[in-house]
C-alpha cells in the first residue's frame, strides 16, 4: 500500500519543468527510507518549499479515479505540489508504529501552517489511523483556515472515524467559520438529530443578532424536519434571498415531512430549476462562498 | 513601501496590525527573542517558535503584511544552561521553515560565560545552515560587546555580509561598518535611538548597509519607528534613494540572502483582502467585519 501510494504520488508530481526539485526530492527518500534518522526527516520535511511550489497540481481524470481507487475518497485534485512532495516524504519514514509515532509527534508539534496543511491532509494516506483520531480532532482547534480545511474539507478521515460529538463539533465550526459545507466529505450520510438541533439553534442565534444565516447549513436538517424546523425554513423562505429561498426549498424537497409540501407548490417554478440534491447544495455553496464570504 | 525588519509582533495589538499596514509596512521580520518573563521549561520555547511559524505568520498575513522571523536562543536565557542546552536540540527543528530568514537574535547580554558559548555554538549552526545572523548588542557596555560580538562571529569564519549587527549608536557605527557588516539601528526611546539621531547618521555615513528597524515589543515602543523615521529624513533632506535603501532595500538585500525572504512575497500577493483570507472566524470573530476607516462611536455588529 505504502509503495503503491507513493508510486502514485510521484507520478502526479513528475514535471520536467522541475527536474530538480524531484532530484532532490528522490535523495531525500532514499536517505530517511534507509537511515530513518528523525533529524533528516524534519529538516527534509522543511526545506521541501524551497524545492516545490504551493500550485495545484496537474492531473488528468484517469489519476483522480486511480486515486479514489488506492485510498476511498482521496481526493489529490485539492492538494499542491508541496503537498504532495511532503506526503512522499512522510509515506518514505519507516512505518515502525513507536518510533513512528514518536517521530510524527514531534513533527505535528512543532510544524508550520504549510506543514500542518500537508500532514493533516495525508492522514488518509498513514498508517495507524484510528490511533491517529486524537490528533485529527486535537488539529481541528486551530483557527488557521488553512489548516483547519486541510482535515474539514476534501477529507475522507472525519467521516470515517469522528465520533458523533466531534464530527458535530467539526461541522459546526465549519458553519462559524462560513467554510464551504459541499466540500466536507460524507455530510448527508453523517447528518444526525443533534447536529440539526446544533444547526437550528445557530440560526437562531444569528437572525437574533440580525446577522445572515448560512444557507448550507439547512442541509443538516433535511431529514429530520417537523413542524418546528419547518417554522424555521418558513422564515428563510420568506428572507425574499435566492439561496436561502433555493436552500429551504431542497431541504422541503428531501425532507419526508407532509405538510411542507405544499410549500413545493407554491414555489413550483423555483423547484422546477432546482438541479438533483448534491448539485444544487454545491451550487449554493459556492455562490455563497463567492458573495457573501 | 517599508520593511520593519526587527519588531516583536507577538507583544502587538490589532490595531499596530492595522497602523503599519496604512503606514506603508509590506513585510516585518520577527526576531526571536525573551518574552519578559523568563521561560522554565523547553516546552515553553517549542511553543513561541512555533507561533512565529505558525499563528503570528498568519494573524500578520490577515493585516496584508508579510511576516518573517529569525530563530534562535537569546542572550539572556543562555544563562539557563540546562535549559539552553535543550534549545540548542531543539533549534534544527525550526532553522530550515519557511520565513525563517536567519539565526538571530543571538549575541551578549551580560557577557557571561555561558552566553559566549551558546553564541558560539549558534554562529556554528548558521554556518551550516547557510542562514544569515542577527546579533543583538547588549545596552550594558555596548562598545565592548558590539566589538566582541563580530570578533567572535569572524573567529568562527563567518563573512561580514551574512551578519547583521543590530542596536548600533553612534559611538559602535563607524567600526561595524568600516568591517563590512550590516548595521541595524533600532528607533526606540530612552533605550536606543531616537528619530533625529538617525537622521543625522545617515547624513554622515550615508545609507550602505544601514538598516533602521523599531525593535518594538512589550515595552513602550513605537510600531511606526521605520516609517516615522523615513518621513523625518524626507523633510531633513535626505535623498529618497537613500531612505529607501535604510528602510527597505538593505534588510531585503540583507536577510534576503536566506533565500526564504523575495520581494514577490508581498509585490504578487492579492490585493489586502480581510473578508476573502479570513474565512470568517480567525483573527475576526464570529463573521466580524474588518474595520474599515475612521473611528466611529459603535461597535459593529
Amino acid at each position: 500500500m505504502q509503495n503503491q501510494l507513493a508510486s502514485f504520488l510521484s507520478q502526479l508530481l513528475e514535471s520536467p519543468a522541475n527536474q530538480k526539485g524531484l532530484d532532490w526530492l528522490q535523495k531525500q527518500i532514499e536517505k530517511i527510507n534507509n537511515e530513518g534518522t528523525p533529524s533528516k526527516f524534519f529538516l527534509a520535511f522543511s526545506q521541501a518549499s524551497r524545492y516545490f511550489k504551493k500550485e495545484k497540481l496537474e492531473h488528468s481524470v484517469d489519476q483522480i479515479h486511480q486515486a479514489g481507487e488506492l485510498v476511498p475518497a482521496f481526493q489529490p485534485q485539492f492538494w499542491d505540489q508541496l503537498q504532495v512532495a511532503r506526503t512522499l516524504l512522510m509515506l518514505s519514514y519507516p512505518q515502525v508504529k513507536d518510533p513512528w509515532f514518536t517521530t510524527m509527534n514531534q513533527l505535528f508539534e512543532t510544524a508550520d501552517m504549510h506543514e500542518h496543511q500537508s500532514l493533516f491532509a495525508a492522514l488518509p494516506l498513514m498508517p495507524f489511523q484510528e490511533d491517529l483520531i486524537p490528533r485529527a480532532i486535537d488539529g481541528l482547534r486551530t483557527n488557521i483556515s488553512l489548516v483547519f480545511d486541510a482535515i474539514a474539507l476534501n477529507n475522507p478521515f472525519p467521516a470515517k472515524y469522528f465520533p458523533e460529538a466531534n464530527w458535530n463539533q467539526m461541522v459546526l465550526k465549519a458553519i462559524f467559520m462560513q467554510r464551504p459545507l459541499y466540500r466536507i466529505q460524507g455530510l448527508e450520510e453523517r447528518r444526525n438529530p443533534a447536529l440539526a438541533a446544533i444547526a437550528r439553534d445557530f440560526a437562531h442565534e444569528r437572525w437574533a443578532a440580525g446577522r445572515e444565516v448560512m444557507p448550507e447549513i439547512w442541509r443538516l436538517v433535511a431529514p429530520f424536519v417537523n413542524e418546528e424546523y419547518f417554522e424555521d425554513l418558513k422564515k428563510a423562505l420568506s428572507t425574499k434571498d435566492n439561496l436561502q429561498e433555493n436552500a429551504a426549498l431542497l431541504t422541503i424537497r428531501e425532507s419526508a415531512y407532509s405538510p411542507a409540501k405544499k410549500v413545493l407548490d407554491a414555489y413550483s417554478t423555483q423547484v422546477a430549476k432546482l438541479d438533483m440534491d448534491a448539485i444544487a447544495w454545491e451550487s449554493i455553496g459556492t455562490e455563497f462562498q463567492r458573495t457573501r464570504v | 513601501m517599508y520593511i520593519d525588519p526587527h519588531i516583536h509582533l507577538v507583544s502587538r495589538t490589532t490595531d499596530d496590525y492595522e497602523a503599519m499596514q496604512k503606514a506603508g509596512i509590506v513585510a516585518v521580520i520577527e526576531p526571536a527573542f525573551w518574552l519578559g518573563q523568563p521561560r522554565t521549561e523547553v516546552g515553553s520555547f517549542k511553543d513561541y517558535f512555533s507561533t512565529l511559524v505558525g499563528w503570528e505568520r498568519f494573524r500578520s498575513s490577515q493585516f496584508g503584511i508579510v511576516h518573517y522571523c529569525t530563530m534562535g536562543l537569546n542572550s539572556k536565557e543562555a544563562n539557563n544552561e540546562a535549559l539552553a542546552e535543550q534549545v540548542m536540540e531543539l533549534l534544527p527543528l525550526y532553522v530550515g521553515k519557511e520565513g525563517v530568514v536567519a539565526i538571530g537574535e543571538i549575541g551578549y547580554d551580560d557577557q557571561t560565560e555561558a552566553e559566549d558559548r551558546f553564541f558560539r555554538l549558534q554562529l556554528e549552526l548558521a554556518k551550516e545552515v547557510e542562514l544569515p545572523v542577527l546579533i543583538h548588542t547588549p545596552h550594558r557596555d555596548k562598545h565592548k560587546g558590539t566589538i566582541r560580538s563580530m570578533d567572535v562571529s569572524e573567529e568562527h569564519g563567518l563573512d561580514p555580509k551574512m551578519v547583521i549587527v543590530d542596536h548600533n549608536n553612534e559611538e559602535t557605527v563607524k567600526e561595524v561598518l568600516d568591517r563590512g557588516y550590516y548595521a541595524g539601528f533600532t528607533i526606540y526611546p530612552h533605550t536606543k535611538m531616537g528619530s533625529e539621531r538617525m537622521v543625522e547618521i545617515v547624513r554622515q555615513y550615508g545609507p550602505e548597509r544601514i538598516i533602521v528597524n523599531s525593535a518594538a515589543d512589550w515595552g513602550i515602543s513605537d510600531p511606526l519607528a521605520v516609517p516615522k523615521t523615513a518621513d523625518l529624513m524626507r523633510k531633513s533632506g535626505i535623498p529618497e534613494e537613500h531612505i529607501k535603501l535604510v528602510t527597505y532595500q538593505n534588510a531585503l538585500t540583507a536577510f534576503g540572502q536566506s533565500g526564504q525572504m523575495d520581494e514577490k512575497d508581498w509585490l504578487n500577493a492579492s490585493p489586502l483582502d480581510q473578508t476573502k483570507k479570513l474565512g470568517g472566524n480567525s483573527v475576526l470573530r464570529g463573521g466580524q467585519t474588518p474595520r474599515v476607516e475612521g473611528s466611529s462611536d459603535f461597535v459593529e455588529n
